[in-house]
């Protein structure tokens, strides 16, 4: 027995050394050195886990049913090992998003819902404010046990000062001083996204305590009272033979379903519980301490458990196996012992455990409760209130007394009973309900706000039944039938056998039936439900937080949109005025502002976005949207998605897909338009209709003009805006984008520096304005221009993006539409040489005339191109041989048709007599034609008369035929002045002649003979011919033919003639000889 | 940081996680649970205060495996 006044003395000077702490922190924190940054403090501050349950329910459950105290510990122990992952993407979620609580998680994750952030708080409250009382019932009943520890029933208080009125004991004074340090710890100022460092630093400290004061009391007890672990074991299986169980599984008390469920529920509970969010997740100085924490944190727990059993079994062993006050054997033992210092610190622990639990608790269901309930319902009820910033710390001052309070009513109320011992696991399973909204938000984009809700209201409902229920009956408030024979007598209702499952502890048939209706719908409905586009992209700022970039907001605006200083204002009428201008010098730091001092219009949104975000730091996430919202809507502001004004293209975070939409579009139509044209109205036509623009333009270069002009155009009918040329200088925007070949964008058209563009543009009134390059392999060949007459600033990044790529499959499309052109004239000017050929081929003389005494032959090698030769033969009635070679210029159908005619002609004169009158007439006949044609003939015609050797030439501007003289055994090239036909209608031509005598032989050939070229570039020549025809003079004319063009392919070095090649030779011989030398070839 | 762990780091973790599960439930407990002792301390609870250290021990270091990864990383961690 400790005197009262030491007690209480004692208490006091903990108080103060623990404010001391946290002031210390406050200050230290407020000069720039915080004390809390460090993951020692980080990790000691998660021992707020461990509360007086932990500190004398242990030992008390370790006596009585066993090890199924451990579980607790082991538990968060191995959720440590997800930690890295799960925790930290949590505290990044929560930074990024300004996140308070774990209701304003929830709430967040699923599209700011008001709805599930009161949900969550709802059972938050019904499932902790009895585990509050749990607290202060452990603190009151040690500070009793203390001072008369041999009375069992409660003295408090009232005995030591008989003046308090009745309702005020020891539980009453421990909740009013702790509602005092969660206020003073807590809430002397607004900002909950703000780190309490004091309360942190106090928290820690409190760890270290209740840490010290347990171990303490282990060794004595295990060393002092006994002679070590083993003495322990020993002794007490000797005493208590029976109760080994005590050390075993698979026992009654500790089936292994149930120890699986406590180890699931306290994986649970530490990470979901309102206090370990608070202080693992808002309270968190820098993730990296997460790291340390990983281990550091078990390692604690570790060190706190390493007694448990030891205690527990000295106490049963010292108390002849009593365990009526097992739960206060910690606190007992020492005290029976005669240590009543060491129970004194024993008490200090355990207040520590409890102190820590009820302020964290406190202050985080206050804020959660003013958040998520409170708040909403101020602001529904649209009351007109200046300054809310006053009212709201008040109310979170009010909200912390009130929950401690609620508690401490509970308590007095329910007093001890099953109820209460068990409301600690009953808390567990309830934070387990968040584990599916929460994990499954942070990793599964489908997650939606339908499925989080059913999932929650479902999970809580089971949960009342099956545990609130029973232990309300097991206290004694509730008739019994109703676990015995289940609601109305219905057996399969039975809360602790739901739906028929026996053979289930109270946890383990909870647990199951909340998780299969929870997380079943959960899941169905995520499945099966569709999320709205903004609920989406609250799913991606939780799912995918390590992403680098994030742009909410661009892909809308605001009409009417408030200046700056106007959402300073609202954020100062909530948050004070004094934190809304730090706020907003930190945010305007790294924007961009115009010479006006107000932003550009997609500016606004982020601006509209970050003001929610800084009072979501006050109030939490889904008041601060129903702030904004009802703010917005009174100024008659809208936001304004983007896709409002640009049809069904939301530019956003998502915009890649609505972009690859388009651009695929747009591929789609420049692959199918063979007309260009067409396609370029078709690429217009989808941008006019993905986004609202006035009028859209693609100008291309015209070379000659050197000017930018109109090819396409779709939107606004002002011809002179739309259809104008732009030179190409750097005096129009348009030509500056050609020339320096980038987009330029102009989101507000009252700032111009071009004169001449600014013109155009203020007449047509156009507001917003971008012009992008076409460019075709890295040349620009013209501008696609985009206009807008309704909104500014609507050119965001990502859209220009998307105008450069389609000025690409402009590019595409004009390059494909040149190839084309040239594929088409290519392809006509084939089927004219194919026509050309087949015309050349068919004026050929189809065989060569038969002659006694002369040996004729003749070839024409067309190239693969078409050639212009000709020659003919043609026979006289009177027995003479004409012979025609000709070549007409140019290679295509006209050439050919002229050819064609000349034949016609020559075939059809043949009474003309001379060759020198033919080629008067042909001239005469022709030369309009071919000059009007372009058009010009060379040809010789010799008449030939067998009878008396007479050869009659004539020559308009041909090649000279060569003429070998067998006598002489030399070459003669025949002549005869005359010009080319076609050149002007009256020609003279000379006709000459000459006589030939047997074998001499007559070569006529076209310049593709004599100017056939070798690698040097040097022609053939005729005097190679010459030469040649000497040489193989006595060979036939088929032979000698072949001979020379051997020769000349053996010159050229090519098989191939790259001109047509026409040769005609006649060979005088005698009418025997003929028949000689083919009976010579008989006999052979 | 930015950049999420590799997935061979989250990977491990989830792997000691369900190693751990599997090793603190039945059937595995199954082995320790026997009226045996080791110096007089029964097994089961012999085994668990020994798995314990072990399991925090395996955290300890593949967190410092990891903060050797990042040295930078883990040197401003006083001074921030």
């Amino acid at each position: 027995m400790i005197s009262p006044l030491i007690v209480t003395l004692v208490s006091i000077g903990y108080f103060a050394l623990l404010f001391g702490v946290a002031y210390y922190a406050d200050t230290r924190c407020n000069s720039g050195r915080s004390l809390i940054n460090n993951p020692y403090i980080y990790s000691l501050s998660l021992g707020v886990y461990c509360t007086s349950w932990t500190f004398y329910g242990s030992v008390g459950l370790a006596a009585t049913s066993g090890l199924d105290f451990l579980p607790i510990y082991l538990g968060p122990t191995l959720i440590a090992f997800t930690w890295w992952f799960l925790l930290r993407k949590m505290v990044r979620v929560s930074k990024d998003q300004n996140i308070v609580s774990i209701a304003d998680f929830i709430s967040s994750r699923y599209d700011r819902s008001s709805g599930l952030g009161a949900l969550v708080t709802l059972i938050s409250v019904l499932g902790i404010m009895p585990y509050i009382a749990l607290q202060l019932k452990a603190v009151a009943r040690t500070f009793d046990l203390l001072i008369s520890p041999t009375t069992v029933a409660e003295v408090g208080l009232q005995d030591l000062f008989p003046v308090l009125p009745g309702y005020v004991d020891t539980a009453f004074v421990m909740a009013l001083v702790l509602s005092l340090f969660g206020v003073l710890f807590g809430a002397r100022h607004l900002d909950a996204s703000e780190r309490h460092e004091g309360l942190v630093a106090a928290i820690a400290f409190e760890s270290i305590v209740k840490l010290i004061a347990f171990l303490a009391v282990g060794v004595f007890v295990t060393f002092g009272l006994f002679d070590g672990f083993g003495d322990i074991f020993n002794r007490f299986a000797q005493q208590f033979p029976e109760r080994l169980s005590l050390f075993r599984l698979d026992t009654e008390a500790i089936p292994y379903t149930k120890w699986f469920t406590l180890t699931f529920a306290s994986m649970m509970a530490i990470m979901f519980l309102p206090r370990q969010f608070h202080i693992m997740v808002t309270e968190n100085a820098d993730e990296k301490h997460i790291k340390e924490a990983m281990w550091r944190f078990p390692g604690y727990m570790f060190l706190l458990n390493i007694f448990v059993i030891p205690i527990a079994l000295g106490g049963l062993l010292l108390n002849g196996g009593d365990t009526s006050q097992a739960d206060y054997f910690v606190i007992n033992l020492p005290l029976a012992a005669g240590h009543p210092w060491l129970a004194l610190l024993v008490f200090i622990g355990g207040f520590s455990a409890s102190a820590g639990m009820v302020m964290v608790s406190s202050i985080t269901l206050s804020t959660m409760i003013l958040n998520h309930l409170i708040m909403p319902l101020i602001l529904r009820l649209n009351v007109n209130i200046n300054d809310f910033s006053a009212i709201l710390i008040n109310l979170k001052r009010f909200g912390i007394f009130a929950v401690v309070f609620l508690g401490y009513f509970y308590y007095r109320v329910i007093g001890d009973s099953y109820a209460l011992a068990n409301m600690g696991l009953i808390s567990f399973i309830a934070a387990s309900q968040f584990a599916p909204a929460v994990i499954g938000g942070l990793y599964w984009k489908r997650a939606n706000k339908k499925a989080a809700l059913v999932g929650l209201i479902l999970g809580f409902l089971f949960w009342f039944y099956t545990l609130l229920v029973p232990s309300f009956v097991l206290s004694g408030w509730m008739e019994s039938s109703i676990l015995d024979l289940g609601p109305f007598g219905i057996g399969l209702l039975r809360p602790l056998q739901l739906f028929g499952l026996t053979g289930f502890d109270i946890w383990s048939n909870s647990l199951f039936w909340t998780m299969f209706f929870n997380l079943g719908a959960f899941l169905a409905l995520s499945f099966f439900c569709k999320q709205k586009s903004d609920e989406r992209e609250h799913a991606l700022l939780f799912v995918d937080a390590y992403a680098e970039t994030q742009v909410p907001g661009q892909r809308r605006r605001i009409s009417k949109a408030p200046t700056i200083m106007e959402f300073v204002e609202l954020m100062s009428k909530f948050i004070g005025e004094k934190p809304a201008n730090t706020a907003i010098t930190a945010y305007l730091q790294d924007q961009e502002i115009n010479s006006r001092g107000s932003m550009a219009d997609h500016e606004v949104p982020a601006l509209k976005a970050f003001t929610e975000r800084t009072l979501a730091g006050y109030v939490g996430a889904a008041p601060a949207k129903i702030i904004l919202d009802n703010y917005l809507s009174t100024r008659g502001s809208e936001m304004e998605d983007v896709f409002d004004i640009f049809g069904s293209v939301t530019l956003s975070r998502t915009a890649s897909r609505d972009q690859l939409s388009v651009l695929y579009e747009a591929a789609k139509i420049v692959s199918r338009g063979s007309d260009l044209d067409k396609t370029l109205n078709g690429l217009l036509n989808l941008l006019m209709q993905q986004f609202r623009f006035d009028l859209c333009v693609i100008r291309f270069l015209d070379e000659q003009a050197m000017s930018l002009v109109v090819r396409a155009q779709m939107g606004m009918t002002s011809t002179h805006f739309g259809e104008s040329e732009r030179n190409l200088d750097r005096d129009t925007y348009i030509g500056t984008t050609f020339l320096s070949n980038t987009a330029t964008v102009v989101n507000d058209t009252e700032y111009l520096d071009k004169l001449e563009s600014a013109q155009i543009i203020h007449r047509e009134k156009i507001q917003s304005f971008a012009h992008s390059p076409i460019i075709v392999e890295g040349e620009p060949v013209g501008v696609i221009s985009a206009f807008s007459r309704t909104s500014k600033g609507i050119f965001t990044d990502e859209f220009i993006a998307l105008l450069n790529n389609l000025a690409r499959q402009v590019g595409i499309a004009w390059r494909n539409h040149q190839q084309l052109v040239k594929l088409l004239s290519a392809r006509e000017q084939e089927r004219d040489l194919e026509i050309a050929k087949t015309i050349q081929r068919s004026l050929l003389p189809a065989g060569i005339p038969e002659l006694s005494n002369v040996d004729l032959a003749g070839i024409c090698v067309p190239t693969h191109a078409v050639g212009g030769d000709y020659y003919d033969f043609i026979r006289r009635p009177n027995g003479a041989l004409d012979l025609v070679v000709a070549d007409v210029s140019g290679h295509n159908i006209g050439s050919a048709l002229i050819m064609a005619e000349t034949r016609t002609f020559i075939q059809a004169m043949r009474q003309i007599e001379h060759p020198y009158a033919m080629l008067d007439e042909l001239n005469r006949f022709f030369c309009e034609d071919l000059s009007r044609a372009d058009l010009f003939v060379t040809m010789f015609y010799l008449q030939y008369h067998p009878q008396t050797g007479q050869l009659l030439y004539a020559n308009a501007g041909h090649n000279k035929p060569v003429l070998w003289r067998s006598q002489s055994g030399t070459c003669e090239m025949l002549d005869g002045d005359g010009l080319i036909l076609g050149i002007k209608p009256d020609i003279d031509f000379e006709q000459r002649e000459c006589i030939l005598s047997i074998d001499d032989i007559l070569v006529l050939y076209t310049d593709g003979v004599t100017e056939a070229e070798d690698h040097n570039e040097e022609f053939f020549g005729e005097l190679r011919l010459c030469a040649l025809i000497e040489e193989y003079h006595h060979l036939a004319a088929t032979e000698l033919i072949d001979q020379i063009l051997e020769q000349i392919r053996i010159f050229t070095g090519n098989r191939h003639f790259i001109d047509d090649v026409t040769l005609v030779v006649m060979k005088v011989i005698h009418q025997n000889s003929l028949n000689i030398a083919a009976k010579q070839q008989t006999i052979k | 940081m930015k950049t999420p762990d590799s997935t061979s780091t989250h990977e491990a973790w989830v792997l000691c996680l369900i190693l751990g599960i599997i090793m603190l439930n039945f059937p595995f407990l199954q082995i320790f649970n026997t009226d045996r002792s080791i110096f007089g301390i029964p097994i089961l609870i012999f085994y668990f205060f020994i798995g314990w250290p072990i399991s925090i021990l395996v955290i300890f270091l593949f967190v410092n495996r990891m903060q050797a990864k990042e040295p930078d990383k883990s040197r401003d961690e006083g001074h921030k």
